[in-house]
């Protein structure tokens, strides 16, 4: 355990006393973290701020305006809506995913092992370029994907340029390169495991699905908890797959909260706005992980007790 | 050595002999081409540096941003003649064109110093030029003691000068006597049809006069060609890339505009009137009908290959798009053909929209003088002439080029109809936006509107009253409208 | 577990060759189209049958790219030591500096433990482009704008927490009583935790490094926005081959696969580390 009482710290010549110790063990972190989080407030000074990049001489605070404009806003709310659904809809098939293939791979033999670091190669698959590359397979013309949807009978299928199948698209495509995060984290859960609660039920002849819903998934939260927080986060700020495919289109169809405010800056050079919104996405962000957090270190508290 | 040739040369540059006679000259004097070349831009160099201290500046160094652009390649290509004739340094980054307008933007919108000079187009000096991030270029421009005399600013097509000179004023006219030349123009770009001739030839059809015959020009090359050929390509990504190439070219014809600019200068919407509805109808229907399935992610790229491999028939977008896929190893390179196109039956000409790649001097530069050899040098005649001679320099924005009897012919032989083309549409040619900081905001919208109409998300008259609701909304929040 | 009937063998085998084609077959066909020419690529319908050429590689290798519009110079083999050296960079210095604030956080309950460590990972989750926008001013001013410097420190922002997160759980999870004898014995806390607790936990460190090494090599918008052309990573090289007169998709997928290989490499090596680490590590409750 931590609280274990240890003598005085002693590096080579000099004392650093225990208390201190820890300290200035973690500083050097957080000052590094500290140095580049310097901007954030600047930006929230901006989100304050009628701020056009065009317009210089137009630019003062107006206090909350920015934030207040969303209400009225059709395209804020659509930025939100759309946001939450890519976030939902990707993590949890990721998530059923994921944990579907890790069952599949539980046992550690060489072919389980080889397949799993093969499916490794999607998330090692930089984002922007996974879009690349499906983009090329759902070319309508020569795209390899088009091509089996027109063998099948959709011969009109469109992919990412058409609004009814945009986010399906998106979607595929986060699936492809992030499922196998969630599935090695898993994965490593599920090898982790102790052995006797099985042994115990399999002696019993208690069925396999009691087994999973009540031993295995239950033992498995706290893994399955990080990989959500992880990839939820994630998720919500996804700006390479959307913003390589689409652009945030057709229409406003993907205008997720990171590939608007990229737009906003950079195109519109609204800075306002642009900063208001990625406020709004940090807020948003910060609220989740303070959830999951809690839980999570809650889990481990139990977990240690229960050892 | 040499010395024949060199006063051949000289009799060049001096204007005595045109440039066929002096290239036949050479020829006869057993030069090879390479040889001539060198020859050429060593001897150019020595005119350019008779009347002028080029070497004003020598020993001191800049660096560039650039797009990868055929434009850039040309430049790169000739830039040690600027180095010889200088003695100035030049380094240069390069990027992709998908992420190179950001990567201004970034770098400008923080005062950087690290690029004297870079790429951009009239339109986003809208944004540049307010922003404070470059010079306007007149005080140079009109100064003899640090302009050459050959530099020729009234070379320039005045069209195409006109509109890379804003007076800073939302709504202002471009070209205006206050404006302020916010860039030099390089090259640029008219919007017309480019076509197969071969599957125009095969389906027996000609060469559309005007919208309605564009649609069923259109449709019926999608319907005969055969092997999934669409008819026409235009672009349709969510950007003001759609907008500007042969959609406003078309709009404009009708004598519609993007906005209407009030006596005291106020801006509102333009593009619900019943004109503006009954052209994005149309617009719709032929993309709906003849256009390509993925439409909506159509850019520059996708536009071109697609008719470099022979997947569509025509485009109704850049010349040069047209230009660069009749050649290199393009499937369907040599069987290209260009034609000039008035959307409006009752227009007596065509109107394309234009865009410039120009070169801009960043504010923030540390030294502009310098920054300016290097402008003038790089949008100068010998240049021009090289890059449209020798590289894929097209369209050239002087008009002592276009009339260029090596340049025509070269034209004319490989790019049947390319230069009556340009002949034909360049008098109506501009930019026919409104000038003003929220460009991109519009035109951002304005593509994702005609998005779902496309899509039928929407329909037209709905689309084009929320499209001018909203955009003036934005206006008036802007402190415009 | 040890009986599985004939019928569920099959339904396994089944689902797991499923999921092997799912996430297999674009890289499969990926690594085809990078040894074909763009107009066997532009074949409608799409085919197999091809004859392999290299010159895709030979392309991205001596950086001349012929396109119709001449030569270009593209630089991607700069791009992609640009990649090794960030990222390598990168998790180095996040594992000096977090492997040790990792050590601290779970050894020692101290004032304010909790907050920093939350804190910490709180910064894995600000959305890259709120920091970045006006990262760029403050980088124009100390003259870290355009440095390598400048970019790892950026770097650290994805790097650091996760490393720190990791490794900390794993720590947590190996006992401290070895740890405590060897002080006892009378061994200074440097002389511990270098000769025993960094080799404990090394499936843990090595787990969190690959992870942390994959994230930072697939960054795309941070060099993007605060690098000149010389500094940029693969992410933005490989959209060079997008050029004005026309997209070279064998070279896309030739510097795709290029831009893979490295991090395969890497987790080949680490893979007995990786789910190991993982497994004792943060991720358990």
């Amino acid at each position: 355990m931590a609280s274990v009482t240890q003598p005085g710290a002693r590096t080579g010549g000099f004392r650093i006393s225990k208390r201190v110790l820890p300290y200035v063990l973690s500083l050097p972190a957080l000052l590094v973290c500290i140095g580049i989080l310097i901007p954030f407030f600047t930006a929230v000074i901006y989100s304050f701020q009628r701020y056009r990049l065009s317009q210089p001489w137009a630019r003062q605070f107006n206090w909350g305006e920015n934030y207040l404009n969303f209400f009225t806003d059709p395209g804020f709310w659509n930025t939100l809506r759309i946001s939450l659904v890519y976030a939902g809809v990707t993590v949890g098939l990721e998530l059923l995913l994921g944990l579907g293939i890790a069952l599949l791979l539980q046992r550690r033999t060489t072919v389980n092992n080889f397949i799993s670091i093969m499916l490794l190669l999607p998330l090692m698959t930089a984002p922007a370029l996974a879009a690349l590359m499906w983009k090329l397979m759902t070319n309508p013309g020569f795209g390899i994907l088009s091509y089996f949807a027109s063998l099948v009978g959709l011969e009109n299928f469109r992919w990412a340029s058409s609004p009814d199948t945009a986010l399906l698209t998106v979607v595929l495509v986060d699936i492809w390169v992030y499922t196998p995060f969630i599935m090695i984290l898993l994965l490593a859960g599920l090898r982790s495991l102790p052995t006797q609660p099985f042994e115990a039920a399999a002696l019993d002849g208690v069925p396999r699905t009691f087994v999973f819903f009540r031993i295995t998934l239950p033992m498995l939260t706290p893994y399955i908890l990080t990989a959500t927080l992880f990839r939820l986060l994630d998720s919500i700020q996804q700006f390479d797959i959307i913003y390589a495919m689409t652009q945030g289109g057709p229409g406003d169809t993907l205008t997720v909260f990171q590939v608007e405010a990229y737009l906003n800056f950079f195109q519109s050079t609204n800075v306002g706005r642009s900063a208001a919104l990625l406020i709004i996405l940090w807020a948003i962000t910060y609220i989740l992980s303070n959830v999951f957090i809690k839980n999570w270190l809650r889990l481990r508290e139990r977990a240690r007790g229960e050892a | 050595m040499y010395d024949k040739e060199k006063d051949l040369i000289s009799a060049f540059l001096r204007g005595e002999v045109d440039r066929r006679g002096l290239l036949k000259g050479l020829g006869a004097a057993g030069l090879t081409a390479g040889t001539a070349g060198t020859l050429f831009n060593m001897m150019s160099t020595q005119a350019l540096a008779a009347d002028f201290d080029w070497k004003a500046h020598s020993g001191k160094s800049l660096k560039l941003l650039l797009n990868k652009h055929p434009y850039a390649d040309a430049m790169i290509a000739n830039l040690q003649t600027f180095k010889d004739l200088t003695g100035i340094e030049v380094t240069y980054d390069v990027f992709p064109e998908d992420v190179y307008f950001d990567k201004v933007t970034a770098a400008l919108s923080s005062s950087s110093s690290e690029y004297d000079a870079f790429m951009t187009g009239a339109y986003m000096t809208w944004t540049y030029g307010p922003a404070g991030w470059i010079t306007d270029l007149n005080e140079w421009i009109k100064d003899p003691s640090k302009t050459n005399p050959q530099y020729g600013w009234d070379d320039f097509l005045p069209g195409v000068k006109a509109s890379c000179a804003w007076n800073g004023q939302p709504g202002g006219a471009l070209g205006s006597e206050d404006a302020k030349q916010w860039c030099i123009p390089w090259g640029y770009e008219q919007n017309n049809l480019s076509y197969n001739k071969e599957m125009f030839d095969k389906v027996g059809v000609s060469v559309p006069k005007n919208l309605d015959e564009l649609l069923v020009t259109a449709a019926k090359l999608t319907k005969d060609v055969g092997g999934g050929v669409y008819g026409i390509g235009v672009r349709g990504s969510r950007s003001w890339a759609t907008i500007h190439p042969g959609f406003l070219s078309g709009y404009a014809n009708f004598g519609q505009k993007d906005l209407n600019v009030s006596a005291d200068g106020k801006l509102s919407a333009a593009m619900n009137t019943p004109e503006s509805k009954a052209f994005h109808a149309k617009w719709v229907q032929m993309i709906q009908e003849s256009g390509p399935k993925d439409w909506s992610t159509y850019t520059w790229y996708q536009v071109g290959t697609d008719l470099g491999a022979g997947a569509s028939a025509m485009i109704y977008d850049a010349d040069i798009l047209g230009y660069f896929m009749n050649g290199g190893d393009n499937k369907m390179a040599g069987k290209l053909a260009y034609a000039p196109f008035a959307a409006n039956p009752a227009a007596t000409a065509p109107t394309p929209n234009i865009w410039i790649w120009s070169l801009s001097m960043s504010n923030f530069s540390k030294d502009k003088d310098a920054t300016w050899y290097f402008l003038q040098w790089a949008t100068g005649l010998e240049h021009a002439i090289f890059g449209a001679t020798k590289m894929d320099f097209v369209n050239p924005v002087r008009a002592s080029v276009w009339k260029d009897e090596i340049f025509r012919e070269r034209l004319n032989k490989s790019y049947p109809g390319y230069v009556e083309m340009h002949d034909i549409s360049a008098p109506g040619a501009k930019i026919h936006f409104t000038a003003q900081p929220l460009f991109f905001d519009l035109t951002t919208e304005w593509a994702a509107t005609l998005q779902k109409m496309v899509a039928k998300e929407v329909p037209v008259d709905e689309g084009l009253d929320k499209l001018a609701e909203s955009i003036n909304r934005q206006l008036a929040e802007a402190g415009l409208g | 577990m040890e009986t599985m009937s004939p019928l569920e063998r099959i339904l396994r085998g089944i689902a797991l060759t499923l999921v092997v084609i799912f996430f297999m077959f674009p890289i499969v066909w990926i690594f085809l189209m990078s040894f074909q020419t763009n107009e066997t690529i532009l074949r409608i319908p799409p085919s197999v049958i091809f004859t392999p050429t290299l010159d895709n590689y030979a392309a991205l290798i001596t950086g001349k790219l012929t396109t119709a519009a001449g030569t270009l110079d593209i630089a991607f083999m700069r791009n992609l030591g640009n990649s090794v050296f960030l990222s390598v960079a990168s998790v180095a210095l996040a594992l000096v500096l977090g492997v040790p604030a990792a050590y601290a956080f779970a050894r020692h309950k101290f004032r304010g433990s909790e907050d920093i460590a939350f804190t910490l990972l709180s910064f894995r989750f600000a959305p890259p482009l709120l920091v970045l926008l006006p990262l760029t001013q403050y980088f124009q001013w100390l003259g870290l704008s355009n440095t390598y410097f400048g970019l790892i420190w950026v770097y650290q922002l994805i790097c650091l927490p996760l490393i720190l997160w990791i490794v900390r759980g794993y720590f947590e999870d190996i006992s401290a009583d070895v740890e405590y004898a060897y002080r006892i014995a009378g061994h200074s806390w440097f002389s511990t935790f270098r000769k025993i607790a960094l080799p404990l936990a090394g499936p843990g460190i090595a787990a969190a490094g690959l992870l942390a090494f994959i994230f930072a090599w697939n960054n795309f918008v941070f060099a993007l926005v605060l690098a000149s052309a010389d500094k940029q990573p693969v992410t933005v090289g490989a959209l060079a081959f997008v050029t004005a007169s026309g997209i070279q998709y064998g070279q896309i997928a030739a510097a795709i696969v290029l831009s893979i290989t490295p991090t395969l490499a890497l987790a080949l090596y680490a893979q007995r580390y990786l789910v190991e680490g993982l497994s004792l590590g943060a991720v358990k409750g």
